[in-house]
């Protein structure tokens, strides 16, 4: 879980001056709640979901393997009123991808949805390695 | 009777060698191609066609053939670049591009069906050309094509 971890160090380094604090926690559910919508302005990454598949099938089944990465980040603010930062905040973790080395391609992008009050931010990060 | 089926992945073996002694399939004195993603191994004949006053289509005669094996690997650099020295095969020493670039002749066994005693194969000798290796962000691991242009005839062999 390198990616994941590198993830949150280079978050937790470039978060740490904006409104919004790094977990080290999974978002998992507690209460039918999710972390995230939980504790406000508290960016919670999760595990990596990998896919294995093959960039080059040989003869001799010494195959070339690439492997697709996807990390899903959440964080929830007040809808009503936005951290003044949130620029920041939004633009700093979609950078995070250039946190990873030894990739042929890093990709992030960011959703939202409102939940009551709230707005939700689901950052995707994708990185392929071979 | 029986289809040759490959995916077991000892079966289409592509050996060289400096002479046909170090390309024997089933020795260990050669180069054995690793990680081949295709090979064809062609023997186009020409055509000769002739009309004649008493017949109302063309006849044919085949021409002395042009031999041919072509493949693609994704490049290893041992078998690319050589081990440098110390093996008793020059194409083990040099590479397919030492041989290439040194017009170096190779013999070769290509095996249809692997290595095991009554397997096929078709054997010659030629001349490694047409190595391109390449490479893009999308596909970020060197490939490379290799031809061998056959000196001559095939001979078709049974591993003993």
């Amino acid at each position: 879980m390198a990616i994941r971890s590198d993830l949150l160090t280079d978050l937790t380094t470039n978060l740490s001056s904006t409104s919004v604090a790094v977990s080290t926690q999974v978002p998992y559910v507690s209460g039918d709640i999710p972390l995230y919508v939980k504790n406000m302005k508290k960016m919670y990454v999760d595990e990596e979901q990998q896919e294995i598949t093959e960039l080059y099938n040989c003869l001799d089944n010494n195959d070339v393997l690439q492997t697709e990465t996807t990390v899903n980040a959440y964080v929830c603010v007040d809808a009503k009123t936005q951290p003044t930062d949130i620029d920041t905040v939004v633009s700093t973790c979609l950078n995070a991808k250039n946190s990873i080395a030894n990739t042929i391609i890093r990709e992030s992008s960011v959703e939202n949805e409102y939940q009551d009050d709230k707005i939700i931010y689901t950052f995707e990060y994708r990185f392929i390695t071979v | 009777m029986a289809i040759i089926n490959v995916s077991a992945g000892n079966e289409a073996v592509l050996v060289l060698g400096d002479s046909a002694a170090n390309a024997n399939i089933a020795g260990s004195d050669g180069l054995t191609v690793p990680s081949m993603q295709d090979i064809t191994i062609n023997n186009s004949t020409g055509v000769f066609r002739f009309k004649t006053l008493d017949n109302t289509a063309e006849s044919a005669v085949t021409t002395p053939a042009t031999n041919q094996i072509t493949l693609n690997v994704v490049v290893d650099d041992a078998a690319f670049f050589g081990t440098g020295a110390g093996s008793i095969d020059t194409v083990v020493d040099e590479g397919l591009f030492g041989v290439s670039k040194n017009k170096t002749r190779v013999f070769f066994n290509a095996g249809f069906n692997g290595t095991d005693a009554t397997s096929k194969f078709v054997s010659g000798s030629g001349f490694i050309s047409g190595l391109a290796p390449t490479v893009n962000m999308d596909s970020p691991v060197w490939v490379t094509p290799v031809t061998i242009e056959v000196d001559g005839d095939y001979t078709e062999g049974v591993v003993s």
